[in-house]
C-alpha cells in the first residue's frame, strides 16, 4: 500500500520558515528602515553601535544564517514537478537543482559580512561602512539566481506540453512578471540615493514584494500538484486492483 | 509528445520566414528544443561576459597586482560607470551559466559512465559562479560606489577581487577533470576523446595560476604573461571548442540509447525527420 514519501512533510515546513524570515525580517533594523547608501562613515558605525541596533543585528543574521537555506527543500520540491513535466531532457531540472544551491550560497555571503560588521562595531568606521555596504550589495544586487529560477521556471511550464501541465500556464506568466520585478536591482550599484539605490523603490520594496509574492504563491500551486499527483496515484493504484 | 502527429501530414520543414518566425516554429515543434535553448544560452552568456569583462569594465586583461594605491584609486575613478553598469549585467544574467553547466551535464548523462559524473560536474560548476565571478563583481561594485573611501581599502578590495576571480582554481580543476575521465571512459562516442584531453589542458591552466597568490609582478603575477595570457588563450579555445562539440552533439542525438549516431547530412540536420521518427 501507500508509503510515506516524506514529500508532505518537506512541503510543511514551508509555513515555519517563512514565519522565521518574516520574523528575521522586521527584527533586523538596517531592514524596517532600510539603511540608506548615502550614510556617512561616522552614521553606519553609530548605527552598529547603538546597543539596541546592536543585539537585533546580531540574532536576526543569526536566524538568518540558519534558515536562509531552508528554502531549499522547497525548491527541491518543485526540481521534482519539473521532472514530471512533459520534457524529453533533464535539462530544466538541473537547471534548477544549480541555481537552487547558488541563491541561498548569495545570501550567505551578505550575512557573513553584516555578521562581520556587527562582530567589533567599536572598529574605524570606514571598515564597519566597508563591510556594511559587502553586505548591501551582496544583498541588493543579489539576484542573479532568483531571476534564472523564475525564467527557467517559466520556460519549463510552456514547455510541459500535455493534456493536464503540471503547473498552469498563469504560473509561468507570473514567473516572468517577477523576473522583471527583480531585474532593476541589479544595477543598485550605480545609485546612492533615490529609486534605485538599495533602500529604493526597486531594488528594495519591489524586489522583496516580489520575492515574498512569489514565494506565497509557488507554496500555494506547488502543494495543489503534490496533493492532485498524490491523488492521481492512489486512483491508478485503485483502478489497478480489480483489474 | 502528442503535438507533432499532426504536423506529420504536412510537410514538416522549418520555416524560411523571418528569424522570430522560424525561432517560433523550433520551440513549437523542434523536439530538440530544451538542448537548444540551452546551447543559444551558451553562446549568448559567453558573448556578454566577454563585453562586460573585456569591453565595459576593464577587468581583462586585468590590471596589475604591482601598483601602488594612488594608482588603484585612479583605475577605480577612470572605470566608475564601467564597472557599475557591467557587473549590474553580470548580477542580471549570470543565471545563465546553470542552462550551460546543465546540458554539459547533459552531455554526460548520455554517455555510457555513471550518473555520478553528471552529478559531480553540476554541483561543482554550480558553486563556482560565487567565488570564480559574482565576490569580483561585488567587490569592485563596492570599490567604485564610493570614490571617497580611505585608499587603503580600495586597495584591499582591488586585491580581493581579482585574487578571487583568478585564485578560485579548485572547482575548475576538479570539474574539467570529471568531464575529461567521463569523456575517455565513454562508449557513447558523445565527444570525441581528443576534447578529453583539452580538458586537462583547462584544468592544468588552474594549476599555472596558483603563483598568482604569491607573485605581485613578473609572469606569475594574475597579469602576467602565464598566469593571465596562456591561461586565458586555452580556456578561450577550450570554450570555443565545447560550444561547437556541444553543438554537434545535439544535431547527433537520437533520443536512443547507446553510441549517439554520426551527423548523416540529409536527415539529421532536418529536425522534421527527428520529429516523425520520434514518434
Amino acid at each position: 500500500m501507500k508509503r510515506t514519501d516524506g514529500e508532505l512533510i518537506l512541503f510543511w515546513t514551508l509555513p515555519a520558515v517563512a514565519i522565521i524570515w518574516i520574523a528575521a525580517f522586521f527584527l533586523f533594523p538596517g531592514f524596517v528602515h532600510p539603511m540608506s547608501p548615502s550614510m556617512s562613515a561616522e552614521q553606519v558605525a553609530a548605527f552598529y553601535r547603538d546597543p539596541h541596533n546592536l543585539s537585533r543585528i546580531r540574532y536576526s543574521m543569526i536566524l538568518f544564517n540558519w534558515f536562509c537555506v531552508g528554502l531549499i527543500p522547497i525548491l527541491t520540491l518543485i526540481v521534482m514537478q519539473i521532472r514530471r513535466m512533459a520534457h524529453r531532457t533533464p535539462i530544466f531540472s538541473y537547471c534548477m537543482l544549480g541555481i537552487m544551491a547558488a541563491g541561498p550560497t548569495l545570501f550567505l555571503v551578505a550575512n557573513l559580512f553584516w555578521l562581520l560588521a556587527a562582530f567589533r562595531p567599536e572598529r574605524n568606521p570606514n571598515l564597519t561602512q566597508m563591510f556594511s555596504d559587502l553586505a548591501w550589495v551582496s544583498f541588493g544586487s543579489g539576484v542573479p539566481f532568483l531571476i534564472a529560477q523564475s525564467v527557467i521556471l517559466a520556460l519549463a511550464i510552456y514547455l510541459d506540453r500535455q493534456s493536464r501541465p503540471v503547473f498552469r500556464p498563469w504560473v509561468a506568466h507570473f514567473n516572468l512578471v517577477v523576473a522583471a520585478a527583480l531585474a532593476p536591482a541589479a544595477f543598485t550599484g550605480l545609485a546612492l540615493g533615490g529609486p534605485m539605490a538599495w533602500d529604493g523603490a526597486l531594488p528594495f520594496w519591489v524586489r522583496n514584494v516580489a520575492i515574498a509574492l512569489w514565494i506565497v504563491v509557488m507554496g500555494i500551486v506547488l502543494g495543489q500538484a503534490i496533493y492532485r499527483q498524490r491523488a492521481e496515484d492512489r486512483q491508478r493504484v485503485g483502478d489497478r486492483v480489480p483489474a | 509528445m502528442s503535438a507533432p502527429a499532426t504536423e506529420a501530414v504536412s510537410p514538416l520543414e522549418a520555416p524560411s520566414g523571418s528569424p522570430l518566425h522560424r525561432i517560433a516554429w523550433h520551440w513549437r515543434h523542434n523536439p530538440k528544443r530544451e538542448l537548444w535553448l540551452a546551447w543559444w544560452t551558451i553562446v549568448a552568456f559567453y558573448q556578454l561576459f566577454f563585453l562586460v569583462f573585456f569591453v565595459l569594465t576593464r577587468t581583462q586583461p586585468p590590471p596589475s597586482p604591482g601598483w601602488d594605491v594612488a594608482r588603484v584609486v585612479q583605475w577605480f575613478h577612470h572605470n566608475h560607470y564601467g564597472l557599475l553598469i557591467g557587473f549590474g549585467i553580470m548580477f542580471l544574467i549570470t543565471g545563465m551559466t546553470a542552462p550551460s553547466n546543465a546540458l554539459i551535464a547533459y552531455s554526460m548523462r548520455r554517455m555510457s559512465v555513471s550518473p555520478a559524473f553528471a552529478y559531480s560536474y553540476l554541483v561543482l560548476y554550480s558553486l563556482s559562479a560565487i567565488p570564480g565571478m559574482l565576490l569580483m563583481c561585488i567587490a569592485l561594485t563596492v570599490g567604485a560606489m564610493r570614490p571617497d573611501r580611505d585608499p587603503e581599502l580600495i586597495s584591499w578590495l582591488y586585491d580581493f577581487a581579482f585574487l578571487s576571480f583568478v585564485g578560485t582554481m579548485g572547482v575548475f580543476l576538479i570539474g574539467s577533470l570529471v568531464w575529461m575521465l567521463a569523456i575517455l571512459l565513454d562508449r557513447n562516442r558523445v565527444l570525441p576523446k581528443w576534447f578529453g584531453y583539452l580538458n586537462l589542458c583547462n584544468a592544468l591552466t588552474e594549476i599555472v595560476v596558483s603563483p598568482a597568490w604569491i607573485f605581485k609582478t613578473g609572469v606569475f603575477a594574475w597579469n602576467g604573461l602565464i598566469a593571465w595570457w596562456i591561461d586565458m588563450v586555452v580556456f578561450g579555445l577550450y570554450t570555443g571548442v565545447f560550444i561547437f562539440l556541444l553543438r554537434r552533439m545535439i544535431q547527433r542525438e537520437g533520443f536512443g540509447t547507446g553510441p549517439l549516431p554520426d551527423l548523416a547530412p540529409t536527415k539529421e540536420t532536418d529536425p522534421s525527420a527527428l520529429a516523425e521518427t520520434a514518434q
